[in-house]
């Protein structure tokens, strides 16, 4: 009885989920027209709100700009993110702690509170409408250097010395020896940095206003929100998918990675 | 030629207190010493000075005649074997000893000689193409063992490489560890708290305590002539039985132990030029578990004490028999067929001439 109350509850709860992204997928396939009807399984199946979606927007550069920018930065982070962690964690220098208290204190720092000045920063350094834009001010991320750091403080001392014995120096130690021992941990910070880059949209609309620039979401919130899409519901929603489509892509290859990673980001010590 | 000099060596992590002091040894061509001491007494942190991996706060290290003060750990000629193996968890066997050697850009070719002769060596040939985590810590140590040697140092490192192995794999591996030191004819520096590891395996010995060498000599002379009270205690098992007393101002020659269970006439004994200056002084005498017997050896000076066993250990070939004398817990060893149990007086002879008196204020030997 209690097992089947709570395969209910999880039926439920995965239903109320799902329903909408088969309602949106379904929307777009169907015509415009018989929207109204629409339950289930599309309306009128039809491909034309994707032919609109393309022919109006230049989707294809945008979703280039977005692997793009979502790829570098991730990798960046992964990169400063580790040095930093590794610093943070293994190495003996004064004021080692003030620096990691420091970089826990700006994760307190709310997103629009650093908003005005980044802008004005990018102005300034005249980055506005540049992937620099996009890229440099996400390159270090206090998330990322705080997993490194405890992944790499779990990791025995004698691993380091081993290494620093056979003749490598510091980078080598990080991204040849300690890297593949913490891959947990390098492919959570790359699922959730990825994620976050991909789905990013109000910063690239502050400091992108050149269309050829410009990544997915900014330009599907600007298509829909804008009147290109002639007040066109499915063709909105066209839109969306393309930008949720990637993402499920990847989860469906990643999944047991994906729970991982959210489960373990709840900062567990 | 991999002769290893410490030169006034100390070491103080950060601002702390130093942890190794004012240590000078002078280690020869391949020779096996023994670092040992209690734990926290600064064995791994001089051996890691030596390695490298930590900075030598003062003082010059010599390896091979060269200062090696500033030279990183992968150019003074050295190898190390750790306590927890530290192998590579993602490397198999062979890339975990190969992995050192590809970065000092060696031929593959010679690389694959030399990790095959130094696998035969160790007898671990069938397992090269394994990961760590699927070995035995016997297997393990093998391997890291084989990672030393791969690079054919001057001198060898060990920092308690058998604490991780049961005790019968323990005794296998300090045999192996032996015969390897007579085949590859290299300077060795093994780390251990186990002075048995220390005594079976040392050329010399070097005893640590607080971050002071005590005394850095070879195990016999450890044994028999140990400079302190300090040493005396630590090598040997069982340890040495001590009991403070005092030696008597004027007339013969006595030591009295201070609750008056024992009085013994030293002045027919090989102690006594020594112990003249020292009449009037508290010392403690040590005397160790095998030289005390139930029948006394024929033409030794061998004074008699009675005593009352609290518990007797059988190990087959022995018995070790513990009692009290004044308020100091002694033990002696004992023949295994006497028939001896709880509570039973019996008598006990004592070589006088195997005694060690210790002054009680510096602790030193006195000789
Ligand atoms: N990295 C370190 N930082 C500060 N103190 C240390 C460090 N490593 C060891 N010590 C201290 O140095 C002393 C000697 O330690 P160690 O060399 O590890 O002793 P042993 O190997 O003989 O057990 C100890 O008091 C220990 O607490
Ligand atoms: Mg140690």
């Amino acid at each position: 009885m209690s097992t089947f109350l709570r395969y209910f509850l999880l039926i439920l709860a995965a239903a109320s989920f799902v329903y909408p992204f088969v309602w949106m997928l379904s929307a777009s396939l169907s015509s415009e027209s018989e929207l109204g009807n629409l339950t289930l399984w599309p309306v009128g199946f039809t491909w034309a709100n994707y032919v609109t979606v393309f022919s109006k927007i230049p989707l294809g550069r945008a979703f280039v700009n977005s692997v793009l920018v979502a790829v570098i930065t991730t990798g960046l982070v992964l990169i400063s993110g580790a040095m930093t962690g590794y610093a943070l964690a293994r190495l003996q220098f004064r004021g080692r702690n003030l620096i990691f208290y420091l970089i826990i204190f700006t994760m307190t720092l709310p997103f629009q509170i650093t908003l005005i000045p980044n802008y004005i920063t990018m102005v300034k350094l005249g980055w506005v409408d540049t992937y620099f834009a996009l890229i440099v001010p996400f390159m270090l991320n206090s998330l990322s250097i705080l997993l490194f750091r405890q992944a790499f403080m779990s990791l025995p001392q004698a691993l380091i010395d081993a290494a620093r014995l056979d003749g490598c120096g510091e980078l080598r130690i990080i991204f040849q020896i300690l890297f593949p021992n913490i891959l947990p941990t390098v492919l959570t910070i790359t699922i959730l940095t990825f994620m976050g880059l991909w789905n990013e949209a109000l910063w690239p609309l502050i400091v992108i206003r050149d269309e050829p620039t410009m990544t997915m979401p900014q330009l599907v919130t600007l298509f829909s929100v804008g009147g290109r899409a002639d007040g066109q519901l499915t063709v909105k929603i066209t839109a969306a998918v393309m930008l949720a489509i990637p993402i499920i892509i990847l989860y469906l290859f990643f999944q047991r990675h994906f729970i991982r990673s959210m489960a373990s980001s709840g900062l567990k010590d | 030629m991999s002769r290893v000099q410490l030169d006034h060596i100390a070491k103080a992590y950060g601002n702390g207190p130093r942890v190794i002091r004012d240590v000078n040894l002078d280690i020869q061509d391949k020779e096996f010493v023994v670092l040992v001491g209690p734990s926290g007494c600064g064995k791994s942190t001089l051996l890691r000075m030596i390695a490298g991996l930590e900075a030598i706060t003062d003082g010059t290290l010599l390896i091979g005649d060269r200062r090696v003060n500033d030279v990183p750990p992968n150019e003074r000629d050295i190898a190390m074997v750790f306590q927890n193996y530290a192998l590579y968890p993602h490397m198999t066997v062979y890339e975990n000893m190969a992995f050192g050697l590809k970065l000092r850009n060696m031929p593959k070719t010679e690389i694959k000689d030399r990790v095959t002769a130094a696998a035969r060596l160790l007898e671990i040939e069938n397992l090269l193409d394994r990961k760590p985590k699927d070995m035995s810590g016997g297997q393990r140590q093998r391997v890291a063992i084989g990672r030393a040697i791969v690079r054919n140092p001057q001198v060898f490192l060990f920092d308690e490489p058998l604490s991780n192995l049961d005790a019968k794999l323990r005794g296998q591996m300090r045999i192996e560890l032996q015969k390897l030191h007579r085949d590859l004819q290299a300077t060795m520096i093994y780390v251990t708290h186990d002075q048995i590891e220390a005594m079976t395996l040392g050329n010399r010995i070097v005893v640590l305590r607080n971050g002071d060498v005590q005394q850095f000599d070879t195990p016999i002379t450890l044994y028999n002539q140990p400079v302190n009270r300090f040493v005396a205690g630590f090598i040997g098992t069982p340890p040495m039985n001590f009991l403070p007393g005092r030696l008597s101002g004027t007339g013969p020659l006595q030591f009295q132990s201070d609750q008056g269970a024992v009085t013994l006439d030293l002045s027919q004994s090989v102690h006594a030029p020594a112990l003249a200056s020292f009449r009037g002084h508290a010392v403690t005498l040590g005397i160790r578990a095998e030289h005390m017997s139930p029948v006394p050896v024929p033409g030794r000076s061998m004074p008699e004490l009675t005593v009352q066993a609290d518990a007797v250990e059988h190990t087959g070939n022995e018995a070790l028999t513990y009692f009290h004398l004044d308020d100091q817990r002694f033990v002696a060893r004992l023949p295994a067929d006497l028939p001896l149990t709880f509570g039973q007086s019996f008598r006990l002879f004592w070589e006088l001439d195997k005694c060690h008196f210790f002054d009680a204020e510096t602790e030193l030997a006195i000789r």
